[in-house]
């Protein structure tokens, strides 16, 4: 195992826990785990493709279209999400519509991304440092750091601001936040589109680095959602350190065995936690705090 | 006699749609159009061979379609029925489909031998994928199943001496030795496991087998009390389902010869999602519909076949919208297709107990129907238990009261097992009490919540059906063959129950829908199907809330006719009046600690009873003077 493997890990882990964390933002007021998540790291990665590789035309504008894009499919993710929900009543309905939500968009990309392997823009800082011996690529580390800041952002808003409050009360009981005059519905619709914006963003980071194919959304769901119940679903804190696990050992093992491995691991990790602790890791299952 | 209910009813019956003679109509037409749509697809190969230079396209394009409605079946088995969400019925197919071309074109064994290893291969996976799963909760199961489907993708991609790899497995034919079958005779056995399924699938959810996978995807606990232990119940379902969907992969790489990794991608699998949903879940024909219904679409769009997945997914945001039951329950719950409820006649309560009503004889001197002793039960720090014992007679009505908050919830819920205790011990008969909920129920102790737990969208009848499921000796296979010992049993069960509503005034409701009881009757009704699992302890959680004062005549007939039969029944309740007219014996609970126990007046003149309740009567004397 090479200390690169462990700066990868890292990398990817970053990845999965801002997929995990708008899982959770997602979560919590809706109790929807929306399938459909993963797309916008797929949105993500094909604006930087477009815009970087193929209209070359630098990274600030990247950033801007994406999260333009990202608020945009956010909103569009809460109607097609949440008015089948509301209007079908089936046990089922939230995560039939989420699947439906995320094939509709799959298949948007593929039909726009027909002939494209993979979503590979150029870095955004070319080249990388010596950290003690080992080499970081700056993207890598962009995407290390820009990762914690959202979460400590977001870690902040949630417990320091007032909105954050009402978001946490949302998550414990809709029905009563309504009576206590929170706007139950607005702070759904803000999930949404924050939730989408944060998984863009994470999609831009990774392209330039990670394999991201058209079709890749669910994948990046799964590990996502992987990330979320090790950290136990609910807190920023716990989407991190369960995304990097994954994001470790993902990579590590792919580094040691070889080939697609790293996802069995990472499944098989899955099950085992959920049989070991059937709540995750980290505290209560599906408890927002 | 012109009364306002018989004016009512009058009305009712004027709208065409609700008469006689529309309802022989339409099944009439609707079992044409069955015979017709089976006439059709049994004689396809001749019609299209008849009027198309293509006739193999559109033989496969029937075969195909026919194959999914297998798999949607097993989807519906499993989410309609079982409440079982899996997102791994595509690499179920995967995997049967694996098994049989792996025996028959690297192995070069018969056709038949791989659909067998297909259903053992399909059953397996769904087994190991569930036992992993068992204590996950709900929305994880579907997550876990998600993940063994890429598992499966994945092992298959990889295992290239079995799989193929990424390439796959070609040349898969259904022929054993040098013959091969034709095509169109292979459409046959298509069509033939089709209609196996479907018939499996009916029998299966009307058997006790399906009705007890119903109230474990109701509810867990209810399901215990009534002697059916969850996790036996799913493993059940779920193996037949993986099974089936093991059948249709073995069929699928013999009618396409081919099957490789992105058979068991999820882009595949939509189709089931959507055929279920179109065609309407928990529905027996549904899934069949549906996939029809889909089949034709695409092939009407397959000019354009890039845009599928597109459409479908639209399609099925739609139909969750504008049909959210699916075609087949929009049909039953409009008024056209809606079933006629037998006219409610004014009932005279049986004065004779019928025999269905359990007895309990010849119980050692002595011995208490249910005892426990020390129970301790602590919630963190709360101490809701603290050493509590209580011994319930045969042949009493045992009454449980205390202030709310002093634990007689709690009590129950240790003596039937569904807590576990910090301390004590908890006797059946003498014997010691089984560690499970559902073995309790089996010892003989059958509980009705506080919360109604009645399983509302099936028929009053086969709430009290369910209750009868611990008598039920037949196997699944029995059930499904509907063998004469499965049909003695189930002849006998629904008289019994019959009789049972009868002797509760329910028996004009049998046929309605549980949710379409008033709160009174389902209360009445929890009752009955307990008394229908035959218990020799009956536990009632405060079933006197909310009731009429007859329903409480009613309620009260009931328990003296237990008590006569030597059953043992507790009483937890509120209501001092009921509770005091009723009862042999009480116990009386505060903060977790027994303060008196003894008949009805002892508890009546007891100090400590009057202080839990009152406050302390001297201190009130005190402030009064």
């Amino acid at each position: 195992m090479s200390p690169e493997a462990i700066i990868d890990g890292l990398f990817a882990g970053s990845v999965y826990a801002l997929v995990a964390l708008a899982l959770t933002i997602v979560f919590q007021p809706t109790r929807i785990m929306n399938f459909a998540q993963g797309e916008a790291v797929i949105l993500g990665a094909a604006v930087a493709y477009q815009i970087v590789a193929l209209e070359k035309l630098g990274w600030a504008a990247t950033l801007g279209i994406t999260l333009v894009l990202a608020a945009f499919m956010g909103l569009l993710m809460e109607r097609m999400i949440m008015l089948p929900v509301r209007l079908s009543g089936s046990r089922y309905a939230w995560i039939i519509a989420t699947l439906a939500a995320a094939l509709i968009f799959q298949s948007l990309f593929n039909l726009t991304y027909f002939d494209v392997d993979a979503l590979r823009p150029s870095p955004v800082i070319d080249g990388g440092f010596q950290l003690a011996g080992v080499t970081v690529e700056w993207q890598e580390a962009l995407a290390i750091v820009v990762a914690l800041a959202v979460m400590a952002g977001y870690d902040l808003f949630l417990r320091r601001s007032a909105y954050g409050r009402a978001i946490r009360a949302t998550a414990h009981n809709t029905d009563t936040s309504v009576l206590m005059g929170i706007p139950v519905q607005r702070i759904i619709v803000l999930s949404f589109v924050i939730g989408a914006m944060i998984t863009a963003i994470a999609g831009m980071l990774a392209a330039p680095v990670i394999f991201v194919a058209p079709a890749a959304g669910l994948l990046f769901t799964i590990k996502g959602f992987t990330a979320a119940v090790i950290g136990g679903v609910g807190s920023p804190r716990g989407a991190l350190a369960g995304g990097m696990l994954v994001g470790l050992l993902d990579t590590v093992v792919r580094s040691m065995v070889g080939g697609s491995v790293g996802n069995f691991a990472v499944f098989a990790a899955l099950a085992v936690i959920l049989v070991v602790f059937p709540s995750g890791l980290f505290g209560k299952p599906m408890e927002a705090h | 006699m012109t009364t306002v209910e018989s004016r009512v009813t009058g009305a009712a019956r004027r709208s065409v749609f609700d008469s006689p003679g529309y309802h022989r109509a339409r099944t009439a037409l609707l079992g044409g159009l069955s015979v017709i749509a089976v006439a059709v697809l049994v004689a396809w190969p001749m019609i299209t061979d008849y009027y198309s230079y293509n006739a193999s396209y559109y033989n496969g394009l029937v075969a195909s379609a026919a194959i999914s409605a297998i798999l949607t079946i097993s989807l519906n088995l499993s989410m309609g029925y079982g409440g079982m969400l899996s997102m791994m019925h595509s690499g179920l197919q995967l995997a049967g489909g694996y098994a049989t071309g792996h025996l028959v074109v690297h192995l070069s064994g018969s056709w038949l031998l791989g659909i067998i290893a297909s259903v053992v291969v399909g059953a397996l996976v769904a087994l190991l994928v569930l036992l992993v799963s068992l204590r996950a909760a709900y929305l994880y199961f579907g997550m876990i199943t998600l993940a063994a489907n890429l598992i499966v993708i994945e092992i298959g991609r990889e295992w290239e001496p079995v799989t193929g790899g990424i390439v796959g497995i070609s040349g898969i034919a259904p022929g054993s030795g040098g013959e091969v079958m034709s095509k169109e005779a292979f459409y046959y056995v298509v069509l033939a496991c089709l209609a196996l399924m479907y018939v499996l699938q009916r029998n299966l959810v009307r058997s006790g087998v399906g009705r007890a996978s119903m109230a474990v995807r109701e509810s867990a606990d209810t399901a215990s009390a009534m002697g059916i232990a969850p996790s036996g119940a799913k493993l059940l379902l779920f193996g037949i389902c993986g099974g089936m969907a093991g059948l249709s992969g073995a069929l699928y790489a013999l009618q396409l010869g081919f099957i490789n990794p992105d058979v068991g991608l999820l882009d595949n699998g939509i189709i089931f999602f959507v055929g279920l949903f179109l065609g309407g879940i928990s529905t027996l024909v549904g899934p069949v519909i549906g996939v029809g219904f889909i089949a034709v679409l695409v092939e009407l769009i397959k000019d354009q076949a890039r845009y599928t997945t597109l459409v479908l997914g639209l399609l099925l945001l739609t139909a969750m919208m504008v049909i959210p039951q699916g075609i087949v329950g929009t049909w039953k719950a409009s008024r056209f297709g809606r079933d006629r409820l037998p006219e409610l006649t004014d009932e005279e309560l049986p004065e004779e107990v019928p025999d269905v009503v359990p007895e309990v004889r010849d119980v050692p001197e002595g011995t208490a129907a249910l005892e426990g002793t020390g129970i301790v039960k602590h919630f963190g720090g709360v101490h809701a238990l603290d050493g509590v014992d209580i011994r319930i007679m045969p042949g009493t009505v045992h009454g449980i009261i205390g202030p709310n908050g002093s634990g007689k919830s709690t009590l129950v819920s240790c003596l039937t097992r569904y807590h576990r205790i910090d301390a004590g011990e908890v006797r059946i008969f003498g014997a010691g009490a089984p560690a499970a909920a559902h073995g309790v129920a089996r010892a003989g102790v059958t509980r009705v919540f506080q919360v109604p737990h009645l399983f509302e969208r099936v028929s009053v009848l086969d709430n009290v059906l369910t209750g009868m499921r611990m008598q039920e000796d037949y196997s699944w296979l029995g059930a499904v063959l509907r063998s004469p010992a499965y049909r003695r049993r189930d002849r006998k069960e629904r008289a019994e129950a019959r009789e049972l509503l009868a002797f509760a005034g329910l028996a004009g409701r049998a046929d309605w829908l549980a949710s379409s009881l008033s709160h009174g009757q389902k209360r009445l009704l929890e009752v009955v199907r307990a008394v229908a699992s035959r218990p020799k302890v009956l536990i009632l959680d405060e079933p006197a809330t909310g009731l009429t004062s007859e329903e409480l005549d009613a309620l009260g007939r009931l328990c003296r006719v237990l008590r006569e039969r030597g059953l043992a029944v507790v009483l937890i309740e509120h209501n001092v009046d009921f509770v005091m007219g009723l009862c042999d014996e009480l116990t009386v609970l505060e903060s977790g600690k027994v303060i008196e126990r003894g008949d009805p007046e002892k508890v009546r003149g007891s100090a400590a009873v009057l202080e839990a309740y009152l406050g302390r009567p001297d201190l009130v004397e005190e402030e009064a003077s």
